[in-house]
């Protein structure tokens, strides 16, 4: 699946992204299943609010961690999320 | 309780197995052939401590199972008590005698997902599969539950029995607006070994299925997902059984046992610790059952050698036992195990289409295999 960068994303409605204490990580939660979440796809997924568009994500991410040069990884990770269907851009 | 050696990873699936009670007699059930010798249910405020202390240590997928965990009157208060608590909360169910009014009340104590199981494709085999007749209403409730809005898994438990209804299971599933579908094919322990002659497919059967799964899957993107989860027996190489050994799973059943994986009661002298008597963490960190398999320590040839063990860490254990007699052997899955051959032989078995009948999950039949 390739992304639309005209569309904004949003999370799935049959997922859930959770801080988890114990394991000190993001996880995304759905039926019977669990992913741990690195710390750059958590940053990502929780930007995906039904708002923001790739370049919004890439801005916003850039910015917090005072680098450039992003968009790629961004791109890659969010089409490996729609294929996943973890993420939408039904709306 | 013996002490380990390092820190193991916290447990992240929580089972809670409430009651061993259901009104289906699938002759493929997980619970142990001798259900009707255990002892008393954990009541509602020792559901809640391993609610509690589970979660204190990482655990946060949760699944309500048994048996048929709406036998619980408690269910709804549970299921609000662990959404409290932040788990994700999984609803396994057969769906039978599933009132819409409890759909909505577990709805509101945030029941999070039900997973409901049909036996079968068309009526009579499901209602004979299951000892009861329950297909159509489980198909009605199926409906009611997308209807409040839930995600909703299909569960199909596949066999020689019922394989060759592949493609009407899956037309079914998108008849019922499933979200997830899980071909499950049977795994051979407890009720199922029993009936293995019975239930274990050809490989022909299998690699039809198997095709109209992935054509289904191709078809289905983005709609349906569509799990396939491997028959052991037609593979050379072992499953890596629940993720690694008390690495990840910690199963509670209704008695209060905790267990490893599901299966693990019928170790012999294994010892299993019970919540009544000790904390989830001593369990989890402390006790010789969930240590026995953790690591490679306790391997032996052909596994502790063997360039896969951190991949399949030997496989399953109670496999090994079941089939050779002893749990630290390699599970005799693998193509390595010398005794491979066992499996083979229990294809051909089952190959030769055994008059014998299905031996169904009830209390006669449970009693009865608990005396022999």
């Amino acid at each position: 699946m390739n992304l639309d960068t005209n569309k904004p994303f949003q999370l799935s409605t049959t997922y859930r992204l959770q801080w988890e204490e114990a394991q000190d990580k993001f996880v995304l939660l759905y039926p019977e299943g669990l992913v741990e979440l690195n710390q750059s796809s958590a940053e990502i997924l929780q930007l995906c609010n039904n708002t923001n568009h790739l370049a919004d994500i890439t801005v916003l991410l850039e910015k917090k961690f005072e680098t450039s040069g992003l968009e790629d990884d961004i791109c890659n990770f969010l089409n490996i999320a729609l294929d996943n269907g973890w993420i939408t851009q039904n709306a | 309780m013996a002490g380990s050696l390092k820190t193991p990873s916290p447990p992240r699936w929580l089972l809670a197995e409430l009651t061993y009670s259901c009104p289906l007699q699938c002759p493929y059930c997980s619970n142990p052939v001798d259900y009707t010798n255990i002892g008393d249910e954990l009541d509602t405020e020792e559901w809640k401590r391993v609610l509690k202390q589970s979660r204190e240590m990482g655990a946060v997928q949760l699944g309500f199972s048994g048996g048929e965990p709406l036998i619980r009157k408690d269910l709804e208060e549970l299921v609000q008590y662990s959404h409290q608590l932040g788990y994700y909360t999984n609803l396994i169910t057969s769906g039978y005698k599933m009132t819409e009014a409890r759909i909505i009340k577990l709805k509101q104590a945030g029941l999070d997902h039900i997973q409901i199981s049909l036996q079968a494709s068309s009526k009579e085999l499901n209602d004979f599969l299951a000892g009861t007749k329950t297909f159509e209403e489980k198909k009605k409730t199926a409906k009611l539950i997308k209807k409040h809005g839930y995600p909703m898994v299909l569960c199909v438990v596949l066999h020689r029995q019922n394989i060759h209804q592949m493609e009407g299971i899956l037309e079914m599933a998108i008849e019922l607006g499933a979200d997830f579908v899980e071909l499950a094919n049977t795994q051979y322990y407890g009720w199922a070994l029993q009936n293995r002659d019975q239930l274990l497919p050809t490989q022909q059967q299998l690699q039809q299925a198997e095709a109209i799964a992935k054509t289904y899957q191709q078809s289905q993107q983005g709609n349906m997902k569509i799990y396939y989860v491997i028959p052991d027996y037609h593979e050379s190489r072992p499953k890596a059984c629940m993720n690694g050994w008390g690495t990840t799973f910690l199963t509670i059943a209704p008695d209060g046992q905790a267990l490893p994986c599901h299966s693990a009661r019928q170790l012999p002298n294994f010892d299993c610790p019970n919540i009544r008597e000790h904390s989830i963490s001593e369990i989890w960190n402390k006790s010789t059952a969930f240590n026995y398999f953790r690591g490679d320590d306790w391997m032996k040839e052909p596994c502790k050698s063997c360039a896969d063990k951190d991949k399949d860490f030997g496989g399953c254990h109670c496999q090994a036992y079941l089939l050779t007699g002893d749990a630290k052997n390699a599970d005799p899955v693998c193509g390595k195990s010398p005794h491979h051959k066992k499996i083979h032989i229990a294809i051909d078995q089952a190959n030769k289409n055994s008059e014998q009948p299905l031996l169904f999950r009830n209390s006669k039949n449970s009693k009865s295999l608990a005396i022999q």
